[in-house]
């Protein structure tokens, strides 16, 4: 579903992600886990182009979306192609960037309506099942502003969902929220997770890792130093600085 | 001066103070789609449109508002004549121009003042830069932009009394002549206040404005 090839990115003289090989089936749930700083978000975002690799392959639901050498383009993509890549994958950003200026619906009805040209009443029907499936139906006529963070966190899903993605990547979710705020957020992950849909999980919830993830992938300073089952990682990590760090957080 | 001598003067001096919104509304609102594009073309990754923007702005901002009055109504004809204009239009042009460049620079700082992960959110659902702008971007900028425009306004409509020099006969150069006239420079009381008024009501409506635009915060 998801493959990175040989991926380098540096910020200038700053390498952070040094040679990326990671392959992600359908339906599996990969937790990416490690320091501040270990290039989990910066290898995420270089999925749907928010960040650009300076080398290296992407390939998403087996085509090629990114080919890159010392920073310039090997594989022409335009611009409209990246959008159709990005309309495959749906992100959750750790600071929610909800649309302030609309309500909870019309969050969720944009992005199929102006990218998709889905019509009114089809985006408002899948827009308002989306809510329902999030638990927010009745907020659907509220301005983002005032709502809980966790609330906002379960809109910005729906609406990542309303572009109907087939893998679904959440960037640190929950550490932007209130500690009682966590759990509603990762319940509606569960849930998803449960039903089938591949995920890509960058995150400090070491409880949501084990009991959801498929795979544990742990980073830092921008190589990734171990993968395997949750079990494998956490309970029998085979690498030094994978054990400092559990013994750290854990 | 008494209250006959003001009553005589005043529908002369009503009918300055259209011409003074007249010209205020109009190059505002012409300033405003100037200032868009420029704005826009300063954000652009296009060198030349930003350079060609740049440059813009540098030249009207960087002149006397005065002088681009005399230049487009005066020089402008002797160069290219076929661009000889009247009054009006030479009058409208110079402001809207001017005003153009300055609003281009708040339309940009409101713009870059929005949130980084707006941008980012639109783009991962798959929005183009364009798509991004105008549903996202820039409507959110609007509330940001009102209190700087609304100032933009009021300087402007203080400001269109110097196409006077043009031979406009709007509030200011009305006041002038019946000044002259009647060699009553009290005239000029009546007149302030007739500023007064207009950018009193102005700010009345651009401070409605903003509460309006502010209903999501």
């Amino acid at each position: 579903m998801i493959k990175l090839e040989n991926v380098h990115k540096s910020f200038g003289s700053l390498e952070v992600l040094k040679n990326i090989n990671l392959e992600v089936k359908q339906g599996e749930v990969v937790c990416v886990i490690g320091p501040s700083g270990s290039g989990k978000s910066t290898m995420l975002r270089s999925l749907n182009h928010l960040e650009r690799i300076t080398s290296g392959r992407i390939y998403i639901d087996g085509q090629l979306t990114d080919e890159r050498e010392e920073g310039k383009d090997h594989l022409k993509v335009s611009q409209k192609r990246i959008s159709e890549i990005c309309t495959e994958l749906g992100m959750v950003f750790q600071r929610f960037n909800l649309f302030p200026h609309m309500t909870v619906l019309q969050n969720v009805m944009e992005a199929p309506m102006t990218v998709k040209k889905v019509p009114y009443s089809e985006a408002e029907k899948t827009a308002i099942e989306l809510l329902i499936k999030v638990g927010l139906e009745e907020k659907k006529d509220e301005f983002p502003s005032r709502l809980s963070g966790g609330q906002q966190q379960r809109v910005a899903i729906a609406r990542a969902l309303a572009m109907k993605p087939k893998i679904m990547l959440f960037d640190e979710p929950t550490s932007a929220l209130d500690p009682e705020l966590v759990g509603e957020v990762l319940e509606v992950m569960k849930a998803l997770a449960r039903e089938g849909m591949t995920m890509i999980v960058v995150t400090h919830e070491m409880g949501f890792a084990r009991e959801v993830a498929n795979r544990v992938v742990f980073m830092d300073k921008g190589e990734i130093i171990e993968e395997g089952t949750p079990d494998d990682v956490f309970l029998q990590p085979k690498h030094e600085r994978t054990r400092s760090f559990l013994q750290k957080i854990l | 001066m008494n209250l006959q001598q003001i009553y005589t003067a005043l529908p002369a001096l009503l009918k300055g103070s259209v011409l003074t919104i007249e010209l205020t509304i109009l190059s505002v609102v012409f300033g405003l789609f100037i200032g868009l594009f420029l704005a826009l073309g300063r954000l652009s990754k296009n060198k030349i449109l930003d350079k060609f923007c740049w440059i813009y702005i540098w030249l009207f901002r960087g002149t006397p508002l005065l002088m681009q009055i005399f230049f487009i109504y005066y020089a402008l004809p002797l160069m290219v004549p076929a661009l000889t204009l009247p009054q009006f239009p030479a009058a409208l042009i110079a402001l809207s121009l001017n005003s153009g460049a300055y609003l281009a620079e708040i339309i940009r700082a409101a713009i870059q003042s929005i949130d980084k992960g707006q941008m980012e959110a639109s783009k991962a659902l798959g929005m183009s830069y364009g798509q991004a702008m105008k549903r996202i971007i820039i409507p959110q900028s609007y509330r940001r932009l009102i209190p700087p425009v609304g100032n933009e306004f009021i300087m402007l409509l203080k400001d269109s009394a110097l196409v006077s020099v043009i031979a406009m006969t709007e509030l200011l150069r009305t006041t002038s002549q019946i000044s002259n006239k009647t060699g009553n420079a009290l005239i000029y009381i009546p007149s302030a206040i007739l500023y007064l008024i207009m950018t009193t009501i102005f700010t009345y409506v651009f401070e409605k404005l903003e509460r309006k635009y502010s209903v999501y915060e």
